[in-house]
């Protein structure tokens, strides 16, 4: 049976500056575009130049908020590394097409297509931290991340005495993101980080970013929450119902929960899904958005975890970030629920 | 530790360039009748230059086959794994919604790049192809296939090179071990793709001929493409329904080589890895195999890493199983392969036989290790199928005709 697993590091790249040590939402950073590229460390800190220079956005994305989320924990290696991306390593899968489009035949360089495989942010960790262990990464569009987190709660179970990487990253691309307004999924009027969310202009704001945790199923003084339960559906009739199941499944009624999170983008069509369950389910309790500061991405539900264990070390929700005026005594017990485009729906439990 | 409870294998289905199902497979493998030959679908620069394993049907057909219509943005990988889900699901012979949890984790690493590639300027000032543009992520079919097969409790997708299937097989084990799933449809799927054939014709591991594994003179490897899926369910379950399984899935290993991007570390350490975990998860001994269904893409490296791998686990070439690859009859089908070739595993299984190692002639200098070249009737109890990819990572997994 899968047991709760616990968190004890943490570390975020994000269109924010959630990389500095104390940043915590209380201003941010507005833009007024659309895509919005993630905030650049200074990945030199974590990163030899050499390494460097021949690592894509993922790559080093996903290694520094690593190094970031194992200095927290304290530890220096990990038995396993567990990933999620919707579209890999989008810019080298871009610029191995551009290439073989206008020189098929002739000698291409073969490190875009190297470079572009889906894995190979979690095989760098695994290059680069020396992890012999398991080792996976999920590709399953908004429900990438949460498809590792599972993986992970099931390791654990497997193996409780070992210490999981665990985490998300997407980056964006230089042509993908035309096929995608093509496609109506980019917003226009009202592309704005933070973004509003009125109800009143369709689209979402393309962003990119890392985020990687530490967990294993021993609790210690640097455990930050843990994560009870995680479920995902491709599509569901009626959200309230699904949710209401989930949380009756793992024996929590909405009353024992102290806020919840929610994955508004400013997107018209779909962000009523939100309204409906803030009204009705959720009326009671303090509600979070986070996507309207750090834009949409297939796994910054990640960044909702991220943002979950900061609330709890907190005991505080950055007025940015809150939805209603409702306030909590304790801020114990959090529900992320998110969805994107009306499908790929999911709920994580967290608790402190 | 999570219980390990049986599970069996209640249904298969595979579409490659040596059959378009089970049994056509199966013939031509007994047969050993190949299927490389030169480009006749693709439109690509290489056409009557590599050699491939192509199914030599066109993605119109594959439409009428699935009764799917024109509207519908359907990409080849998705339209090759539908046919190859749809047989695994018959031959299991259950319905989705009949109470049992079922899931679907599928596998692919070319995703919907074959229409990316063909459509990328088309798509900026044509609206005809645009319905494709949804298809590109990887995650799209697995989520096409769900809609298609009426499978809904659980859906992903998994990509880690060509160790993907194998990969999706072992995750389906583990979540219903865990007790998450009941039952679960898992395989993988990739098309041919002018992305992976000048991807690895600019690594120069693509054979200008056809493929030699396990050869001294081996000089790469022939891509092909393929869909296969299997049906895993509690042993448990398919009891109750009065289904007798093809034979369980008793071990799985993963691990990474953490050497090298695409290069395996000469002494085979994530392939040594992937095996012991395989074993150890089975409680069984190496000796207690009676064949391997290796890796074996042709490649100089891969075939001296995973040799040396194997010589690890067995200590001397003389105490190896038979061992053969199957590459040269289907081409590497890279996310596929871990599942195809677990297809052939359960067929040498169900009918005793190991299939050969075509194109083989000389054994490796620093090795010595030779593969089974001819078809071989024997007696088999367990089958270790190996699986490796770019990134280290590497995966095995275990079949067995009965369980513990």
């Amino acid at each position: 049976m899968i047991k709760p697993i616990y968190i004890h590091g943490s570390g975020c790249i994000s269109i924010q500056p959630t990389f500095e040590a104390g940043y915590f939402f209380d201003a941010l950073t507005s833009y007024a575009q659309n895509p919005v590229p993630a905030l650049d460390p200074d990945y030199k800190a974590f990163i030899p130049a050499l390494q460097l220079r021949r690592m894509n956005k993922s790559m080093r994305m996903a290694l520094f908020a690593s190094r970031l989320a194992m200095q927290e924990a304290g530890i220096t290696s990990i038995d396993a590394v567990i990933t999620g991306s919707g579209l890999g390593c989008l810019r080298d899968s871009e610029r191995f097409v551009e290439h073989l489009r206008a020189e098929e035949g002739s000698s291409l360089n073969p490190t875009p297509f190297i470079q572009s495989t889906h894995n190979m942010a979690a095989a760098a960790l695994a290059l680069s931290l020396g992890c012999k262990g398991y080792n996976m990464t999920y590709v399953n569009n908004a429900n990438s991340f949460e498809s590792a987190l599972l993986d992970s709660l099931i390791y654990l179970a497997e193996h409780p005495t070992e210490t999981v990487l665990l985490g998300g990253v997407d980056e964006l691309g230089e042509r993908t993101p035309q096929f995608w307004d093509i496609a109506g999924y980019l917003k226009h009027e009202g592309a704005e980080i933070p973004t509003p969310l009125d109800d009143r202009t369709p689209g979402e704001i393309a962003a990119e970013g890392a985020i990687f945790f530490i967990a294993s199923q021993q609790q210690s003084y640097q455990t930050l929450g843990k994560v009870l339960a995680v479920e995902t559906r491709l599509e569901v009739d009626n959200p309230p119902a699904f949710i209401a199941e989930f949380l009756q499944r793992n024996g929590v009624s909405t009353d024992a929960l102290d806020a919840v999170m929610l994955g508004c983008n400013g997107d018209a069509r779909y962000d009523g899904i939100y309204r409906t369950l803030g009204d009705t389910l959720f009326a009671d309790l303090p509600q979070v958005a986070f996507k309207h500061t750090l834009g949409e991405y297939d796994t910054v539900v990640a960044a909702a975890l991220f943002l979950v264990l900061g609330i709890f070390q907190h005991q505080h929700i950055p007025q940015t970030l809150l939805l209603n005026e409702v306030s909590s005594r304790t801020l114990q017990r959090i529900l992320i629920y998110t969805q994107r485009r009306g499908q790929n729906h999911s709920v994580i439990l967290v608790e402190k | 530790m999570i219980p390990t409870a049986p599970i069996a294998i209640t249904g298969m289905g595979a579409i490659s360039a040596i059959g378009n199902h089970v049994t056509e497979n199966f013939r031509s493998l007994v047969a050993s009748k190949h299927g490389i030959g030169p480009i006749t679908q693709l439109d690509t620069y290489h056409r009557g230059r590599l050699l491939v394993g192509e199914i030599p049907i066109g993605n119109a057909e594959l439409y009428d086959r699935l009764h799917l219509s024109p509207e519908v943005a359907c990409t080849r990988s998705t339209l090759l794994a539908l046919l190859a889900a749809k047989e695994a699901m018959e031959a299991a012979a259950f319905q989705p919604g009949d109470g049992y949890r079922t899931g679907l984790i599928s596998a692919t690493t070319v995703g919907g790049m074959d229409a990316t590639e063909q459509y990328y300027d088309d798509y900026l000032i044509s609206e005809k192809h645009q319905p494709f543009i949804q298809t590109h992520p990887c995650g799209y079919a697995a989520e096409q296939m769900g809609r298609y097969l009426g499978i809904s409790d659980f859906v992903t997708t998994i990509s880690t090179a060509c160790s993907s299937a194998a990969n999706a097989i072992m995750l389906g084990a583990r979540m219903i071990r865990a007790g998450l799933l009941d039952r679960v449809l898992v395989g993988g799927t990739d098309c041919l793709s002018r992305f992976t054939i000048n991807g690895f014709n600019s690594l120069m591991i693509y054979t200008d001929s056809h493929c030699r594994p396990f050869d001294e003179n081996r000089n790469g490897l022939n891509l092909g493409e393929a869909a296969a899926y299997l049906v895993l369910e509690a042993a448990e379950v398919a009891k109750r329904r009065g289904k007798s399984p093809i034979a369980y899935l008793t071990g799985y290993g993963n691990a990474n080589d953490a050497f090298h991007q695409t290069a395996s570390s000469d002494n085979g350490e994530g392939a040594y890895l992937a095996m012991r975990k395989a074993l150890e998860t089975a409680r069984l001994n190496p000796t207690d195999i009676d064949y391997v269904n290796a890796h074996g893409t042709a490649t100089p490296n891969n075939d001296l890493a995973e040799g040396n791998a194997l010589l690890r686990i067995y200590g001397s070439a003389s105490a190896l199983p038979t061992f053969s690859s199957t590459k040269a009859f289907t081409g590497h089908t890279l996310a596929a392969a871990g599942a195809i070739e677990a297809v052939f595993s359960l067929l040498a299984l169900q009918h005793q036989v190991v299939f050969p190692n075509l194109n083989f002639s000389q054994p490796i200098a620093s090795l010595g290790i030779i593969p089974q070249t001819e078809l071989r009737e024997k007696k088999i109890a367990h089958v270790l199928s190996n699986s490796f990819g770019f990134g280290g990572n590497c995966s095995t997994l275990l079949f067995s005709k009965d369980h513990d």
